[in-house]
């Protein structure tokens, strides 16, 4: 295990983090188990004040690791500069046989700890609880992806080695891997395209009939569909490169980190249009908000391509 | 308007050992009533005053205002019926000695941020009511006891509330300036103001205006 100081700090925020989860679990068992909102029992009033310090545990741990998805992507793109081969954070997901894992792990977290802190929100913002046993259950549910995060993020760090050659993203995002990637690139360019700029004009249709859970279906299509067209083809404008897909080098200096911008960008959007649906609650403004943050991605993606036209007179 | 019902409250003072403070507590106070709960120190009054207040919740049981549980408040909700609810007077003031008289008054309405025009308005008004405008521009610290628990008294009017709960108020008083703070009470009752005074001081004991002597002997109600 290699122990920069970042490493260091994401080991000992998350062995914290799991000693915290573990109290906010056990705390969370007897609250779904007992709870009762009108009783005026003794037990009752100290799952009350357990409900507080659960919520306050679970609200700071899901707080810090939000930010902290950003930090593991800087952890990460730094440690390429240490192992052979890697050029950027895409050769130390490839080193070990977790980052994969760890990575698809970490974005379903991202959208379940924003789910639940909204919905603690929405229930701290009201005289009565109405909230407690489904965010305490949804605690439960997330406790295990939490725990599996934090294990993979472990074992990741612990299994990389520095003297181990590593594929560059140039060979893990190219055409010619045949693997699952690969196939991201044989889509053809127009209908790539299509899909990206339909997706978004239905988004909107959506938004302007109110329809939340449609625009939920829509911010969920879109993810997938952003992810895809980035990758593929708006990530060649931004590196200039017909031939580079890599989904991480933006996230470097070289390109003014704008990676950090998009992602956030992107992660925001769908994440209230996933809120939207999911909840009634204050969903006109989670659609209002979820729109704003969409429609700043695909300006800001859309301008590379289109400055790159309008300084050189053709596409890539 | 004020109820308690089978309110018990346990301080656990070590670990395996608790204290019961109030144990199966009922009591019903109507609006406008004046009442005083009398009992030896450590029979339970300021806790009934600090559940009402919503400063404390209790082990088991209700306490209702209006209807309302406020024993199943939230810290935050518990904050914002005090501020619109609650007036309180204290034993030993609880002033701030480096603000003025004006100041010390005002402080309560901070939170609300009502406008300026309205806050001077009512300023005048407790001021000249609880004969503290004089003073008005004098250090807290610099005052003495009785116009200090005058300050506490007309700050607890400030924001009107419907409730005003008052925890042993002329402990640090002598006896004429007892008997004056207990002449401003019977002000305030006959402006239908709901009154909890806890207190042991036997002044408050047989008067006129008083609706209500409930006498509290370890933790439970004497009838």
């Amino acid at each position: 295990m290699i122990l920069t100081p970042e490493i260091l700090t994401l080991t000992l925020l998350n062995l914290l983090f799991a000693l915290f989860g573990i109290v906010a679990l056990l705390l969370s068992v007897q609250i779904v188990l007992g709870w009762d909102v009108h009783a005026t029992t003794q037990k009752q009033y100290m799952l009350e004040k357990k409900s507080f310090l659960g919520a306050v545990i679970i609200k700071y741990v899901f707080w810090l690791k939000l930010p902290l998805f950003l930090f593991f992507i800087f952890t990460i793109d730094k440690l390429s500069n240490v192992i052979t081969g890697a050029m950027c954070a895409a050769g130390v997901v490839d080193a070990t046989p977790y980052g994969t894992y760890l990575f698809i792990v970490k974005i379903l977290n991202l959208y379940l700890f924003g789910l639940w802190l909204v919905l603690h929100y929405l229930d701290v913002k009201q005289e009565t609880p109405r909230y407690i046993k489904t965010k305490y259950t949804l605690f439960l549910a997330i406790f295990p992806l939490l725990a599996c995060e934090i294990v993979l993020e472990l074992l990741m760090f612990g299994a990389i080695d520095v003297s181990k050659m590593v594929s560059c993203c140039g060979t893990l995002y190219s055409s010619n891997t045949g693997s699952y990637i690969s196939g991201i690139f044989l889509v053809a360019t127009p209908l790539l395209l299509g899909l990206f700029y339909g997706n978004y004009f239905l988004l909107a249709c959506f938004y302007f009939l109110k329809n939340r859970v449609l625009y939920t279906l829509a911010s969920a299509l879109f993810t997938v569909v952003a992810l895809v067209s980035l990758i593929a083809f708006f990530g060649t404008y931004i590196y200039e490169l017909p031939t580079h897909h890599c989904p991480f080098c933006f996230l470097q200096k070289d390109y003014y980190y704008v990676g950090y911008l998009l992602y956030t960008l992107l992660f925001l959007g769908t994440f209230y249009g996933l809120i939207a649906g999911l909840l009634e609650a204050k969903s006109e403004t989670n659609l209002k908000k979820s729109l704003f943050f969409i429609t700043l991605y695909v300006v800001a993606v859309s301008l590379y391509p289109a400055v790159y036209y309008l300084r050189n007179g053709v596409w890539l | 308007m004020i109820e308690l019902k089978n309110v018990t409250k346990t301080y656990e003072v070590r670990k395996g050992e608790s204290v019961h403070a109030i144990e199966n507590v009922n009591l019903a106070i109507g609006e406008g009533e004046l009442v005083v709960l009398k009992g030896a120190s450590g029979s339970g009054k300021s806790t009934v005053l600090s559940l009402v207040a919503a400063l404390s919740k209790p082990t088991s049981g209700e306490v209702l205002v209006d209807g309302k549980q406020i024993s199943k408040l939230s810290d935050d909700f518990a904050s914002l019926y005090r501020r619109e609810n609650i007036g309180f007077i204290f034993q030993r003031y609880n002033l701030l000695p480096n603000l003025s008289v004006e100041e010390n008054i005002l402080l309560p309405l901070i939170p609300s941020n009502p406008d300026s025009k309205e806050i001077g308005v009512r300023l005048e008004e407790v001021m000249e009511r609880f004969h503290i405008a004089h003073k008005r521009h004098q250090k807290a610290k610099n005052l003495s006891g009785g116009e200090q628990q005058r300050v506490a008294i007309a700050r607890a009017n400030i924001n009107m509330p419907k409730i005003i709960l008052a925890d042993e108020p002329t402990a640090n008083l002598d006896a004429n300036l007892s008997r004056h703070f207990i002449e401003m009470l019977g002000e305030l009752k006959s402006a239908n103001t709901t009154i909890i005074v806890a207190t042991h001081d036997p002044l408050f004991f047989g008067l006129s205006f008083v609706d209500r002597e409930i006498e509290i002997h370890k933790g439970t109600i004497l009838v």
